[in-house]
């Protein structure tokens, strides 16, 4: 799957370097929603066969709130480390890093204090969104289902759900979409909080 | 408003799901279907970052600060999430 998916966005970026349509610029966020809406269906229909799922979830109860808890915890620690290696204060990088993958909304944000740090955040998230599609699969495999959503982060609800239910099972999809809606609630508030402190 | 949207188109799938009233040739194609809009959704995804000027040129300058912000953050959230389940006695994984 994982080379499929390479194979995939490399040919996607190749196209659009080299065979520029604006029809398709025009409509590239309706193909998305669409393809998206499409996807989300059939994950929908694999949950509703999969009859364990509620039991599942309820087993879970409160401890559901550990798996979002611990990705922004890490995440913004890992921006912070990340901090000691480049020449950004301890402030930016966990404000680009609060981002959580959502790079469109956190890039937005931090351009309005640097076009730079705009760009960095826009960069760092798509980097993860890219990282996150290549190594889903292994770390489903080799590590845990439910760190798959931990390398997703915000995209855990929409673009990277089927990667991550097509990883692991159907019930750590509800997980994902739920992790994935509070991570997305977080991120307009923690990366303006965190720009504060500057 | 977009949240409610998939949650919605979701919930209508898994009633569908849970009712039975798809046709099970349909039911063995889920699996291709998935994969087909999936790998569609990745290259349109990989479309956009190839028309995106700004990534493409900046992305000798501040790619690295980038990539290594990116991967730090996914490492740090995978240990976190590891160690969270592990020492705090969470959900185990069923892998």
């Amino acid at each position: 799957m994982t080379i499929k998916i390479i194979i995939s966005v490399g040919i996607g970026i190749l196209a659009g370097i080299f065979q520029r349509n604006d029809l398709i610029i025009e409509n590239l966020n309706s193909l998305i929603d669409l393809g998206l809406c499409l996807l989300l269906f059939f994950v929908g229909i694999d949950i509703g066969k999969n009859k364990g799922i509620l039991g599942e979830l309820k087993k879970m109860g409160g401890k559901i709130c550990i798996l979002p808890v611990s990705i922004v915890a890490g995440t913004l620690v890992g921006g912070m480390v990340a901090s000691l290696f480049i020449d950004l204060t301890l402030v930016e990088t966990s404000a680009v890093s609060a981002g959580l993958g959502w790079y469109s909304l956190s890039a937005i944000e931090l351009s309005k204090h640097s076009a730079e740090l705009g760009s960095i955040a826009f960069l760092a998230n798509v980097c993860r969104e890219i990282m996150a599609i290549i190594f889903i699969p292994f770390i489903g495999k080799h590590i845990g289902h439910h760190e798959t959503i931990a390398a997703a982060g915000a995209t855990s609800m929409d673009t990277l759900l089927p990667i991550i239910t097509k990883s692991t099972n159907s019930s750590v999809a509800v997980v994902s979409f739920f992790t994935g809606v509070v991570l997305s609630s977080l991120v307009p508030i923690l990366v303006p909080m965190i720009m504060s402190f500057q | 408003m977009q949240i409610f949207l998939y949650l919605i188109i979701m919930l209508i799938g898994a009633f569908i799901g849970s009712k039975n009233f798809i046709p099970e040739k349909f039911e063995n194609k889920l699996s291709t279907l998935q994969n087909m809009c999936l790998l569609f959704l990745l290259g349109i995804m990989g479309y956009k970052i190839g028309i995106n000027n700004d990534i493409l040129t900046n992305f000798h300058r501040i790619g690295f600060k980038a990539f290594l912000i990116a991967s730090l953050c996914i490492a740090f959230s995978i240990l976190f999430v590891k160690l969270s389940y592990t020492v705090g006695g969470g959900h185990k994984n069923d892998n």
